[in-house]
């Protein structure tokens, strides 16, 4: 077991996003790594709606000490991660807290609504200053153009989570990214999915 | 007169069942279509103002205003609307004995028109099976296949809508009193459209007093004969009261009291039998189901019957008195039931949106005192 | 090799809940499994797939809850241990099996293994199953967090094994869906042999046949069946999976059970009420342990009961505490009758932190008040609300937009009785509102033929049911055989779209594989349909006009029941997904937008993701992210300026 000191015990991190962002993905894949660091992790995931466009969120608890429930109360997360700046928003409203750190991709997802043109969805980088005046630590990063540029927009959340491992509050390493990776999917895919996870390192 | 969109047509006019499936609001956009004969709203529009409400015979029809713009005279409620001259009429010389209707007026203008360079396309109406199925027809001998009536309303306008937008212009239609009603709002162009063009260019208006319920109509056939076997379809002038539908081998007679029950509601809203809006209007000649009778309404319509005539494509005579006579109590019968039917049901000016036509109280009055009761004269579509 | 089979000494994985029970039942070598995939529960028979050659099980995608259960019933007969597992729903597709079933008891261990949705979050109801224990008697365990969902399981066979019946295991979304870390236990050698001995006496529970029938004689089954309820119940005594913490006599005492009781702990921690409250976390919650109960009863004035959905172990522990209540005293109970939790949606930490708050008069305040205020009120302004739609390119918005057309232009006031898969969304905007009924699996076509006979009451609109290929062998097929015997004139609408796809693409008996990946036979729904004596006809939902036409001719000429095959696989399915057949593009100088002629029906109506409103511009554009490259849409805009082209 690694000794790495957790903040908070439990540490509650959010994973979030919208249906088909590869939200679960980046959820188990930080829960695995941290298992095998020999902490207690307990994920709690919503993803019913998950292929029609609907948001999803993962509930991640990390501790030494006991299993936790699969949902974070109101107000206790301590790193919200969001694939999408809306969701972003969304869970801190509910999830947030003064010391909470929040890393959102600044690419938007409309809803549907906004797509018919019944709602809006304001300029991202207006959200971004609106945000950053009430929580001090919230890094907007483009990781949807990260990923385009790489080839695939499906690389937005392995880009996501290089970020977070920079950010250095959750216990993990790109050894242990690589490891947790090699295990989900085909050796043909593992460069490309460093590549992003190491993009997203350089970020932030 | 107030505009407004596709949902409040819908409410009043489709919903109501007072749409005749004239096809003005068909074609236009993607939210109307017409299916065996009835217009459908298949989406919600959230336009403020349509150029389909503002189409429509069957809401917010102003006849002064057409009036006005049509012929340059104001409304006056006559029974035959305003005119330049009537006639008797038939098909001439230049025109090969056709299987047409009546006198074959109607043809011979259109197949004239089109010989001429008078008008470019027509919009006609033919059928498959027994359903109408109007369409655009280019070339002069193309009229003939289009030549019989058909009873049942058709969406003749969404076809005038479809050639409009795929770039035809000078095009003549052979329309129906509602329809005519249309087409003469449409070439208002009550939108205020900068790019609005009209492309009608002539607009053969025919007498009607009713129009089938295509639905009803082909079940009450399809009971009573094979629908395969169907010819041609008649209503002979009376005093004969009868349908006539020819089969490959025989003749069948029902009786038009049994007719008059697939007559759907909208038709008895409406004031006019003679396509009072068209340039030209053409029935048949009471007592004489050979010939027609022809109305004269506009300059531009008048020009082409006088070079059809002079190049012998028509043949006109003078109308007897006593025919006019009864073509304006009939037509006054029609005017003052529909009016009666209008104000029966707040259809008669009312709340914006939802009136049937706007009359002052002055010609509200006097098709009042004009008609007469009586039975209905039997001209049809 | 599956993680799931890991033999290592002392292994640990973090695992879902549903993969837990999957080892929890390779542990207690397991033989047959079978089921019907529903969220939450689907992967559990995936996961038994993964691993059925290397443990030799046999496993299946059933036809439905009911067979799945008879399935896992035969396995049991021959003395094998079997599972069978469903959402919630599932439980009373199956019920009339399992009542009789619980009759006749159970030879090898059995499982009945429900995933319940508290929250509907990904169902029609939340309606649950623990009341079927009840109703069926038979035990009924609920596993209370990870390690537990694996440990219970080779428990509740030893159970099931001991009184010779059915045992069931209930979990909830947020056990099945959520992971922790478990630890692994040996996995068993013994090699399976299967007997079904039937030549014995008549109830002779080890060699006679296996059955239900207790006509004019309850005693002969239902007697022994209670005597086996009332085993259980001894033994739940002792169940070491009921764990009391906290204080020998706690100022209050909480009852729970399942995901709550992680919700109750975390709750008492928060608010540092660790040395007044104690928790009796129940796994044994029917029937239930009175003497354990009674003991922690009479160490407490006051009970909170903890717990999703009913309040059953509410109603359930009054009446114990009631029969005792000279032993025990009068006690003050806290829970969803008086108010302090809710009796419907799920639970969660907060809900257990209000009511401690409330009945501890002690204040609590997840995030400071004015903080959340103001990001509350951000989201307002800046995160609009994501509803639910057809993904970009599903077969379903296209069928719904012909059906819309075929029933507007039809204009007799037809309607479509829905039923369930992702195609219950043709109740809301993204299907156009066209669904007027929703129900139960395959319900849709049963009271479609329903509608069909009511003409003489004066109900004489066309009717039309929608229905997934998954759905049709499910539960439809019935409701079309009867609609067809009764000459009931209304149309299905079988949207095959190859495979369950809302569950993630479970095989049916519609598919050329199994859920192995073998090749199995295929049945033709068409030929099936025809077979039975109705109108067939089939269409590409794609084509728009075709398939409107189609339905339309339907509707209006044919007598009697006709199906209307809509055959396209859906957007996720492996043979499409990442495959575009088009470059859909907009030309803008083509592009009606808002004016009269369109009023933006492309991206206001047909509301595919994939297509974007400029509000600047004032025309619509593709979003070449989300775009899957159907090109439907280049044949809803009617100024023809969505272009395709086909991709080489």
């Amino acid at each position: 077991m690694s000794d790495v000191k957790l903040a908070k015990d439990p540490y509650n991190v959010i994973i979030t996003g919208v249906g088909g962002q590869g939200n679960v993905l980046v959820a188990r894949l930080l829960g695995g790594m941290l298992a095998k660091k020999g902490f207690l992790v307990a994920i709690g995931e919503t993803f019913g709606a998950s292929q029609r466009g609907g948001s999803v969120m993962s509930h991640l608890r990390i501790s030494r000490l006991a299993v936790a429930s699969p949902q974070i109360p109101r107000g206790r997360a301590d790193v919200i991660v969001s694939l999408e700046p809306a969701e972003a928003l969304r869970v801190l409203a509910l999830y947030g807290n003064p010391g909470t750190m929040l890393l959102t991709n600044s690419h938007p997802i409309y809803p549907v609504g906004v797509i018919k043109g019944e709602l809006v969805y304001p300029p991202v980088a207006e959200m971004e200053a609106a945000i950053t005046q009430i929580l001090p630590t919230a890094y907007f990063i483009d990781a949807t153009a990260r990923a385009l540029a790489l080839g695939n927009s499906i690389l937005v959340n392995i880009v996501m989570l290089g970020a977070l491992g920079r950010l250095n509050v959750v216990p993990f390493n790109r050894e242990d990214f690589q490891e947790a990776i090699a295990l989900r999917l085909a050796t043909g895919q593992l460069a490309i999915n460093l590549k992003a996870f190491d993009e997203g390192y350089g970020m932030v | 007169m107030k505009i407004f969109g596709a949902t409040k047509l819908a409410e009043t006019v489709i919903q109501t069942e007072l749409c005749s499936g004239c096809g003005a609001c068909i074609d236009l956009c993607p939210y109307f279509r017409s299916y065996r004969g009835k217009t459908a709203y298949l989406f919600p529009c959230t336009r403020e103002e349509g150029r389909c409400f503002a189409y429509c015979p069957k809401v917010e029809v102003d006849p002064d205003g057409l009036s006005r713009f049509l012929f340059a005279k104001p409304y006056d409620g006559h029974p035959l609307g305003n005119w330049r001259s009537i006639h008797v009429a038939r098909a001439g010389a230049r025109v090969k004995r056709q299987p047409f209707q009546s006198g074959g007026t109607v043809s011979a203008l259109m197949y004239f028109s089109l010989r001429s360079g008078c008008i470019r396309g027509a919009i006609l109406t033919g059928r498959k099976g027994l359903l109408p199925v109007p369409q655009l027809v280019t070339r002069p001998a193309g009229v003939w296949r289009h030549s019989l009536s058909k009873y049942t309303a058709a969406p003749t306008l969404a076809a005038l809508n479809r050639a409009i937008a795929a770039g035809h212009e000078a095009l003549g239609v052979v329309a129906t009193p509602c329809q005519a009603t249309a087409i003469a709002q449409m070439r208002m162009n009550p939108l205020q459209n900068r790019s609005f063009r009209d492309h009608t260019a002539l607009v053969i208006g025919l007498f009607c007093t009713w129009a089938l319920d295509f639905r009803k109509f082909e079940a009450f056939l399809a009971e009573r004969v094979p629908l395969k076997d169907i010819v041609k379809i008649d209503i002979p002038p009376p005093p004969a009261s009868v349908l006539e539908v020819y089969l490959q081998e025989e003749k069948r007679e029902f009786p038009l009291d049994e007719i008059r029950l697939l007559v759907p509601d909208t038709c008895g809203y409406c004031l006019d039998m003679t396509s009072e809006f068209a340039d030209v209007s053409v029935g048949v000649l009471e007592g004489h189901p050979e010939l027609n009778t022809l109305i004269v309404r506009t300059e531009r319509g008048e020009e082409i019957v006088r070079e059809a005539q002079r190049q012998e494509y028509i043949i006109l005579d003078d109308m007897p008195v006593e025919n006019r006579e009864h073509l304006e109590w009939a037509a006054g019968n029609k005017k003052q039931r529909g009016l009666r039917r209008c104000m029966e049901t707040g259809r008669l000016n009312g709340e914006a949106g939802t009136a049937c036509l706007r009359l002052t109280g002055e010609v509200t009055d006097r098709i009042l005192k004009n008609g007469r009761n009586g039975k209905e004269s039997p001209c049809h579509t | 090799m599956s993680y799931l089979i890991d033999e290592g000494k002392n292994a640990s994985h973090l695992l879902m809940g549903n993969e837990a029970i999957v080892r929890g039942a390779l542990e207690a070598g397991i033989n047959v499994a079978a089921g019907y995939p529903g969220t939450p529960s689907s992967e559990i028979i995936e996961c038994f797939s993964q691993v059925a050659k290397e443990r030799n099980l046999y496993v299946e995608w059933s036809t439905n809850e009911k067979v799945a259960v008879e399935v896992a019933a035969a396995a049991s007969f021959a003395g094998l241990r079997s599972l069978c597992v469903m959402k919630q729903n599932g439980v009373n597709v199956a019920s009339d099996f399992l009542l009789h079933l619980a009759s006749s008891g159970t030879r090898g261990g059995m499982i009945l293994v429900t995933c319940d949705d508290p929250g509907a979050l990904s169902s029609v109801n939340e309606g649950e199953s623990r009341l079927f224990a009840q109703l069926l008697e038979i035990p009924l365990l609920e596993p209370g967090d990870f390690q537990e969902a694996k440990d219970i399981i080779p428990w509740a066979f030893d159970l099931s094994e001991k009184i010779r019946n059915i045992v069931m295991v209930r979990s909830v979304t947020r056990l099945s869906h959520a992971s922790g870390n478990v630890h692994f236990g040996p996995l068993p050698t013994r090699v399976a042999k299967a007997e079904f001995r039937n030549s014995g006496p008549l109830l002779d529970p080890e060699t006679g046949p296996m059955i239900a029938m207790i006509v004019g004689a309850p005693e002969a089954q239902h007697g022994p069946q209670q005597e086996k309820m009332k085993r259980a119940a001894e033994i739940f005594e002792t169940c070491p999976f009921n764990t009391y913490t906290g204080p020998a006599t706690p100022e209050l005492l909480i009852i729970t059970s399942s995901a709550c009781s992680l919700y109750s702990q975390e709750a008492v921690s928060i608010l540092g009420l660790g040395e007044r409250v104690g928790i009796l976390k129940l796994a044994t919650t029917w029937p239930l342990p009175q003497r354990l109960l009674k003991k922690h009863l009479a160490a407490t004035p006051k009970i909170l009961f903890v717990e999703e959905v009913a309040p059953t172990l509410e109603d359930h522990v009054k009446v114990v505490a009631a029969e005792s209540g000279a032993e025990i005293g009068v006690k003050t109970f806290f829970g969803k009758k008086s108010g302090h939790l809710p009796s419907l949606g799920e639970l969660n930490p907060d809900l257990v932190l209000m009511a401690l708050s409330r009945i501890f008069a002690v204040p609590y305040e997840g995030a400071p008040a004015d903080f959340s205020a103001a990001v509350k009120a951000l989201a307002a302004r800046y995160a609009p609300p994501r509803g639910m739609t057809f993904c970009p390119g599903c077969p379903h918005r296209a069928s719904y937009w012909s059906i819309n057309n075929a029933l507007k232009l039809d204009g007799r006031g037809g309607f479509v009785c829905g039923d369930i898969g992702c195609y219950v969304m043709g109740t809301m905007a993204a299907g156009f509102n066209t669904c007027k009924t929703l129900h139960a699996m395959g319900s849709g076509s049963g009271i479609a033929s329903g509608f069909g006979k009511l003409k003489q009451f004066g109900v004489d609109q066309p009717v039309l049911s929608v229905c997934g290929d998954s759905t049709f062998f499910h539960a439809a097929m019935p409701a079309l055989a009867n609609a067809i015997h009764q000459r009931s004139p209304f149309t299905m609408l079988l949207m095959d779209n190859r495979g369950t796809a809302m569950t993630g693409f479970q095989p049916h008996p519609g598919s050329p594989t199994n859920v192995l990946g073998e090749a199995t036979p295929a049945l033709d729904m068409e030929k099936i349909c025809r077979a039975m004596g109705a109108k067939v006809e089939v269409s590409d939902p794609f084509d728009l006009e075709k398939t409107r036409q189609k339905l339309n001719h339907l509707m209006e000429y044919a007598d009697g029941a006709k199906v209307l095959i809509l055959r396209r696989a859906c957007a996720l399915s492996p043979e499409r997904r990442g495959k575009k057949e088009y470059e859909v593009t907009v030309d803008e100088s083509r592009c009606r937008g808002e004016d009269c002629g369109c009023n933006r029906i492309c991206t206001r109506i047909f509301g595919c993701p994939g297509l974007i409103w400029d509000g600047e511009k004032k025309v619509s554009r593709i979003d070449e992210i989300i775009c899957v490259g159907c090109g439907v849409c280049a044949d809803i805009c009617p100024a023809g300026a969505i272009l395709r082209k086909e991709v080489a």
